[in-house]
């Protein structure tokens, strides 16, 4: 803001002070999910004119669900699944163990952390009817949720 | 395929003829016991007390079985070829079928040792869910946010791990999807034709 042309000639204090309380106004409107009257009532005890608190409303309006969304995606989580990669071997030999003849799943979880961006993804090796069970439970847990959404 | 023995350990398995049946039975335990829990010491001591001989030779004796065992079961070695195998060491013909005998009673369990020397990733366990719904957080009131939070049980060289991650729906119905996928691979013809040609 400080470098806009159009703000040259106010002085920066102010401006800065202008921002942050503006900032502030629109997270609290935010957080609170208020909707149109109460941020009018609001600006009306700080003495701003209709024709500013229109302005104001019209704008907040527009980026509300952007503003939602932002604030939602704060916060602390567990790690975050994003996508799963999977690769199907069949081992024949090892060093130790010849005539293995087993099928074998590698499944990769890719994972995201809220805070720091990326964490080493969760691997883990599992026979066909381990990777059964866990589908099995996943598809449990989808189904609660499924009548979760109906009640 | 035959089993090639040093000559070392056709030494070593050169004390078995004079042993007598029963101690064979006695060294061919000793050796089982030297595969699921390393060195026993004072077993062949008491041993080579009882049969008369040097511990050395006991020694010996349980090492060389257990090589035996270990190298057949490894390469899953044929009755037949297990027979030729030993045929070259000139033992009697009950001797030799005492140690098939031997050789095809823990052949599966030896097996199953040998297997857990591999190299291995993180094996799964089990898995638990949960479902929940974020209701507010410091940063926003009044949402709805439904997650699946999961507990994922992995192995990893004997030490159990639970890592606590968490999904939204769509992620977990693409889970779902991607892993059915992968479920269904092994029945295609291609995998198919790979595992019948590969016995």
């Amino acid at each position: 803001i400080l470098d806009d042309p159009d703000l040259k000639d106010i002085d920066p204090t102010v401006l800065k002070h202008c921002h942050a309380a503006a900032a502030t106004c629109i997270l609290e409107a935010g957080k609170q999910k208020a909707d149109v009257s109460a941020i009018s009532t609001c600006l009306e005890d700080c003495k701003l004119d209709k024709e500013r608190i229109e302005q104001f409303c019209t704008e907040y309006q527009k980026n509300k669900d952007a503003l939602e969304i932002l604030l939602g995606s704060i916060g602390r989580s567990p790690l975050h699944i994003t996508d799963v990669s999977w690769r199907l071997e069949y081992q024949i030999k090892s060093n130790q163990l010849h005539k293995t003849y087993q099928p074998s799943y590698l499944v990769t979880l890719n994972v995201e952390n809220s805070d720091s961006g990326s964490h080493p993804d969760v691997s883990f090796t599992c026979t066909m009817e381990q990777l059964q069970d866990l589908v099995g439970k996943l598809k449990d847990a989808a189904k609660s949720l499924e009548r979760a959404t109906q009640m | 395929m035959l089993l090639v023995l040093s000559e070392e350990q056709k030494a070593h398995l050169g004390c078995l003829p004079q042993a007598g049946d029963a101690a064979v039975g006695e060294l061919g335990r000793l050796a089982l016991e030297l595969l699921r829990r390393g060195a026993t010491p004072r077993a062949c001591e008491a041993t080579a007390r009882k049969l008369n001989v040097g511990v050395d030779t006991v020694q010996h004796g349980v090492e060389g079985l257990a090589y035996l065992l270990t190298e057949s079961s490894k390469l899953m070695v044929s009755e037949v070829d297990f027979q030729d195998s030993i045929h070259v060491l000139g033992f009697s013909e009950e001797l030799n079928k005492l140690l098939l005998q031997l050789y095809l009673d823990n052949r599966k369990e030896i097996r199953s040792i040998l297997g857990e020397l591999t190299p291995k990733l993180p094996s799964y366990h089990s898995l638990e869910w949960r479902l929940d719904v974020q209701l507010a957080s410091r940063s926003l009131r009044q949402q709805i946010k439904p997650a699946v939070t999961i507990k994922l049980h992995l192995n990893q060289n004997e030490d159990q791990t639970a890592q606590v991650l968490q999904t939204d729906p769509s992620t977990l119905l693409h889970l779902i999807q991607q892993l059915e996928q992968a479920l269904g691979e092994m029945k295609t013809n291609h995998c198919r034709r790979i595992v019948r040609n590969m016995k």
